[in-house]
C-alpha cells in the first residue's frame, strides 16, 4: 500500500497538482481509513507518512493525521468511495474563483464531467462546513472544487482519484487559454451543452 | 408511474388469483427486481420453509427500467429459495417476459402452491389462467418454446423448464424464449416442484415513462459511454463472453480439471477467437440490448445458443476436455434439458476427481467427452448415476466422505476463475448471498483482471473487503433495476440514477442507489442467517486455502481469506458476519 500512496503522490506532485507540502490522500480499509500525515510531502511519501485511523472515533492517530481527516471521514461515511485524492490544482483553483461551476469546453473534459461544482466555505480548510457540504456534492459528482482552495476527488482506488484530478486540471488549462484568447466558453461549446464525443 | 406496484398473485394449489399492490415507498427502498423480490420473499417465507415445498414462492419481478427502452435494461428477476444451497436465491434473464409483464400492467408475478398436474400459466392484461400441459411432459426446451410460439405468438415472453426441472434436479434452470437461462441455484427445480412447465406472458399496453425528454438526454449520454467502452462496444460484440478464455489464461487464473491446475500459455483449442471463427453463425442478445454478447453456434448442422464463457469452461477445460465441438454439444444439451451449465460441470468434475482418487466409483473420467454427454442426459432424467449427480457436488462429495473435492461455496458450484490469483474474487465467492457465484459475490474480475475502471492487483488482499462490498452493492442495484452487468462496466451509478429518475420520477442520487444496494445485500444476509446459513459458511474449498497454485502467472498463491473477511465484515458493519442492530436500523431493516 505504501508503494501505491508513493506512486500516486509522486505523480500528483510531478504533474503540478500539488506543491511540495500541499494535498492529502486516503483509502478506506473496512471500518478504518489510512490517510497521509499532516504536512507530508506527497512527492516523497514513505511508510511513516501513512496514518491508520478509525472511521468514526478518534484515536492517537488524530495527532498526526492530515488536518482534513474529518472531511475524508465524512465523505466515506456518506458515499461508497474507497479512495480520496485532495489536490491543489492551479488552473482549477483560479477558475473556482469566478463561478459556482466549472464547465469544461474540451472533449475529454466533457467526456468525464458535465460540470464540476464549486463549494463556497467561510473556512475552507478542514472545517465542519466542508464535512457537511462536500459529501452531499460528491454523491453526484466524482470531483468537487472548494473555492480558492483545491479539489476533492473520489474513486474506487487512488489512481481513479488521480486521473479525475488530472483531467479536471487539464480541462481548466484549456479553458483558461480559450479565455485568454478572448473566446467565451459559449462560443467554444456546442449548443447542446453536453459534448459530441 | 403508478403510486403502487401491481402484482398478479397466483395460488397454483387452489387456482385462486389475487391482485396485490405494493406501495411505491416500499418499492423505492429496494428499487424493484432482486431487491423487491428479497423483501417479498421475507414476507412470504419463514426459517423452516423448504425450497421444494409448496409454500415457497416464485417471485418474478420487473425493475423500474424494464420496458422503458433503456439500453441493456430490459431484464427481469426471479426470487425464490434455492433447493441446491438452501439460501435466498435470485436469478435474472434478458428475455421478453419482463417487458411483457409491464405491458400487461403487472410489475410482479407471484406464484405459490403447486398445481395438481403439469400446467402452463398464461398471463395477460386481464389476469392469469392455468392450462394443462400434460402433452409437454418430458419435452425439451426448444420443443416447448416452439409449441408455445405457434399457439400464442412469437412476441410473448416465455419461461419454461426442461426435463431436468420436471425431475427436480437441484440445479435445473429456467429458460426464456431466447434460450437465455435463469441458471444458477435450481429455480427450475422449484418451478418443476410446482408442476409448472411454462409461463407465457402477453402484454399489449404501453409502459409509462415519467419524463421522456429527460430520459432522452440521459440515454444519449449513456449510449455514448456504451459505444466508447472497449468491452461493451468491441470485445463483447465481437467475441462474446468467451473473450475471457485467453485473458484469464494469461492472468494465470483459468482453471483446469476441477481446479487441480490452471491453463498455461494460449488456449488456442477452445478460445473465444476459435469459437468465433469456426462455429459462430450469428449473434444474439437480450431484449433491448445492442451489445448482443450471445453467440449462435452450429456443430454438425445443429444450431444452438452459446456457449458463454462459463459454460465453455465448466463443460470443457474444467473436465479436461479441450475439443470445442464436444464442449458446444454439451452446452447445447444442457440448454435443451434445462440444466445450469456451471453446476453441471462442477458436479461432473467433482465426480471425476473422486473417481480418479478411487474415493467413489464412477463411469466418468477427465477428458472423456462422450461420457459427459451421456451423464448430462442421465442427470436430467435422474437415471442411474445421474440421480446422485442431480443432487449437486456438495451432496455427492459428502456422501463419499470427501467434501474437500467439491469446488463450491454454500453448495453452489464455482465459476471459471481460480481465486488464488484473484484474491478479491475469492472473498466475493465466500460472501455471495447465493453461494459460490461471481455475480452475486461481486464481479471482481472487472477490477482485478480487466482493469475496470482501474486495475487493482489480483494478488493483493488489503483493501479487497471494500472493493467486494462495493461491487456487491452496485451489483444488487443493477439486478434490482433489471439492467445488465455488462452495461455497468460503462455506466456509473450516476447514470443509472438519472435513468431511474427520468422513468419513475423518483429523485435519487447515485449514492442513494448504492445505499439501496447495501440495504438489499444486508436483507439477503439476514434472510440467510434466519435460514441457518451462518457466517461460518463464508469460506472456500480447502484447495484454495492450502494448496498453492503450481504454475502460471500466480504460481505459489493461496487465498488469504481470513484477512479479507475481517476487513469485509468491518466495512459492512457486520460484527461476527451478521448485521447488528445499529446497521439494521440504519438501513430500515427490522
Amino acid at each position: 500500500m505504501t508503494a501505491e500512496f508513493a506512486r500516486i503522490g509522486r505523480l500528483l506532485f510531478q504533474g503540478g497538482l500539488n506543491n511540495s507540502h500541499s494535498g492529502n490522500l486516503s483509502v478506506r480499509i473496512g471500518d478504518k481509513l489510512v490517510i497521509t500525515r499532516r504536512g507530508a510531502m506527497l512527492g516523497e511519501l514513505s511508510a511513516s507518512d501513512l496514518v491508520p485511523i478509525d472511521l468514526k472515533q478518534d484515536d492517537s492517530g488524530i495527532a498526526i493525521a492530515s488536518t482534513e481527516v474529518n472531511v475524508h471521514r465524512a465523505i466515506y461515511r456518506s458515499t461508497s468511495a474507497l479512495a480520496i485524492v485532495h489536490s491543489h490544482p492551479r488552473s482549477a483553483t483560479a477558475l473556482s474563483l469566478r463561478g459556482d461551476n466549472i464547465v469544461p469546453v474540451d472533449v475529454e473534459g466533457r467526456y468525464y464531467f458535465k460540470r464540476v461544482p464549486v463549494f463556497q466555505a467561510k473556512r475552507a480548510i478542514g472545517s465542519e462546513e466542508l464535512e457537511g457540504g462536500l459529501p452531499v456534492l460528491l454523491e453526484n459528482f466524482p470531483i468537487v472544487m472548494i473555492r480558492g482552495h483545491g479539489a476533492f476527488a473520489t474513486g474506487g482506488n487512488l489512481e481513479e482519484g488521480l486521473q479525475i484530478s488530472h483531467s479536471l486540471e487539464w480541462s481548466c488549462d484549456i479553458l483558461l487559454r480559450c479565455l485568454a484568447m478572448g473566446l467565451s466558453p459559449e462560443v467554444v461549446m456546442d449548443d447542446d451543452g453536453h459534448g459530441d464525443w | 408511474m403508478s403510486p403502487h406496484w401491481r402484482a398478479l398473485d397466483i395460488d397454483l394449489s387452489t387456482g385462486r388469483i389475487f391482485n396485490t399492490e405494493f406501495p411505491e415507498s416500499r418499492v423505492r427502498l429496494f428499487l424493484g427486481g432482486r431487491g423487491l423480490g428479497a423483501a417479498i420473499l421475507r414476507d412470504l417465507t419463514g426459517p423452516g420453509t423448504e425450497p421444494l415445498g409448496s409454500d415457497t414462492p416464485l417471485i418474478f419481478a420487473t425493475g423500474p427500467l424494464t420496458g422503458a427502452g433503456v439500453p441493456s435494461g430490459d431484464r427481469f428477476s426471479l426470487s425464490t429459495l434455492s433447493p441446491l444451497t438452501g439460501t435466498v436465491l435470485d436469478t435474472n434473464s434478458g428475455g421478453r417476459l419482463g417487458r411483457s409483464l409491464k405491458r400487461a400492467g403487472w410489475d410482479l408475478l407471484i406464484i405459490r402452491g403447486a398445481a395438481q398436474s403439469l400446467s402452463i400459466l398464461k398471463v395477460d392484461n386481464s389476469g392469469g389462467e392455468l392450462l394443462p400441459a400434460g402433452e409437454m411432459r418430458g419435452e425439451r426446451v426448444s420443443t416447448v418454446l416452439g409449441k408455445l410460439g405457434r399457439t400464442y405468438g412469437k412476441s410473448c415472453g416465455m419461461a419454461v423448464i426442461g426435463p431436468a426441472g420436471e425431475r427436480v434436479v437441484r440445479y435445473a434452470s429456467i429458460m426464456t424464449e431466447r434460450m437465455r437461462a435463469m441458471g444458477r441455484g435450481g429455480a427450475g427445480a422449484v418451478m418443476g416442484s410446482k408442476n409448472l412447465k411454462a409461463i407465457v406472458v402477453m402484454g399489449s399496453g404501453e409502459v409509462k415513462v415519467h419524463d421522456r425528454g429527460r430520459l432522452k438526454v440521459v440515454l444519449e449520454e449513456s449510449n455514448r459511454w456504451l459505444r466508447a467502452h472497449p468491452v461493451t462496444s468491441k470485445a463483447l460484440p465481437a467475441l462474446g463472453t468467451p473473450m475471457l478464455v485467453n485473458i484469464c489464461t494469461r492472468a494465470g487464473i483459468f482453471p483446469m480439471a476441477n481446479f487441480r491446475r490452471v491453463a498455461v500459455g494460449e488456449s488456442k483449442a477452445y478460445s473465444g477467437e476459435l469459437l468465433a471463427r469456426e462455429f459462430t453463425v450469428g449473434r444474439s442478445g437480450c431484449t433491448g440490448c445492442y451489445i448482443r454478447c450471445g453467440r449462435i453456434t452450429e456443430v454438425d448442422g445443429v444450431r444452438g445458443e452459446g456457449p458463454e464463457y462459463e459454460s465453455l469452461w465448466a463443460l470443457g477445460p474444467n473436465l479436461d476436455i479441450t475439443d470445442l465441438k464436444a464442449i458446444i454439444r454439451a452446452a447445447h444439451l444442457c440448454n435443451e434439458l434445462g440444466l445450469d451449465t456451471i453446476s453441471t460441470g462442477g458436479t461432473l468434475s467433482c465426480a471425476m476427481e473422486l473417481g480418479s482418487l478411487d474415493i467413489r466409483r464412477s463411469s466418468l473420467n477427465f477428458g472423456d467427452s462422450e461420457a459427459v454427454l451421456k451423464a448430462i442426459g442421465l442427470i436430467a432424467a435422474r437415471e442411474g448415476e445421474g440421480d446422485e449427480l442431480a443432487e449437486g457436488s456438495r451432496t455427492l462429495s459428502r456422501k463419499a466422505g470427501a467434501e474437500e473435492y467439491s469446488m463450491q461455496v454454500k453448495g453452489l458450484e464455482l465459476p471459471g476463475y481460480d481465486p488464488r490469483g484473484v484474491q478479491g474474487q475469492g472473498l466475493a465467492y465466500a460472501t455471495s448471498s447465493r453461494g459460490g457465484c461471481h455475480l452475486r459475490g461481486g464481479y471482481l474480475i472487472a477490477r482485478e483482471v480487466l482493469g475496470i475502471p482501474k486495475k487493482v492487483s489480483g494478488r493483493e488482499v488489503l483493501g479487497k473487503g471494500g472493493h467486494v462490498a462495493r461491487a456487491q452493492d452496485f451489483g444488487a442495484v443493477a439486478d434490482s433495476l433489471s439492467s445488465c452487468r455488462f452495461a455497468t462496466f460503462a455506466l456509473t451509478q450516476e447514470y443509472w440514477s438519472r435513468m431511474v429518475s427520468a422513468v419513475t420520477g423518483w429523485e435519487m442520487s447515485g449514492e442513494d442507489m448504492m445505499r439501496a444496494g447495501e440495504r438489499i445485500i444486508n436483507l439477503e444476509r439476514i434472510l440467510n442467517v434466519e435460514r441457518g446459513i451462518e457466517p461460518e459458511q463464508d469460506t472456500l474449498p480447502r484447495r484454495f486455502l492450502s494448496e498453492p497454485l503450481g504454475e502460471g502467472a500466480c504460481a505459489g498463491e493461496v487465498v488469504r481469506l481470513d484477512d479479507m473477511l475481517e476487513e469485509y465484515y468491518a466495512r459492512r458493519g457486520w460484527p461476527g458476519g451478521v448485521p447488528d442492530r445499529e446497521k439494521r436500523e440504519e438501513l430500515g431493516l427490522s
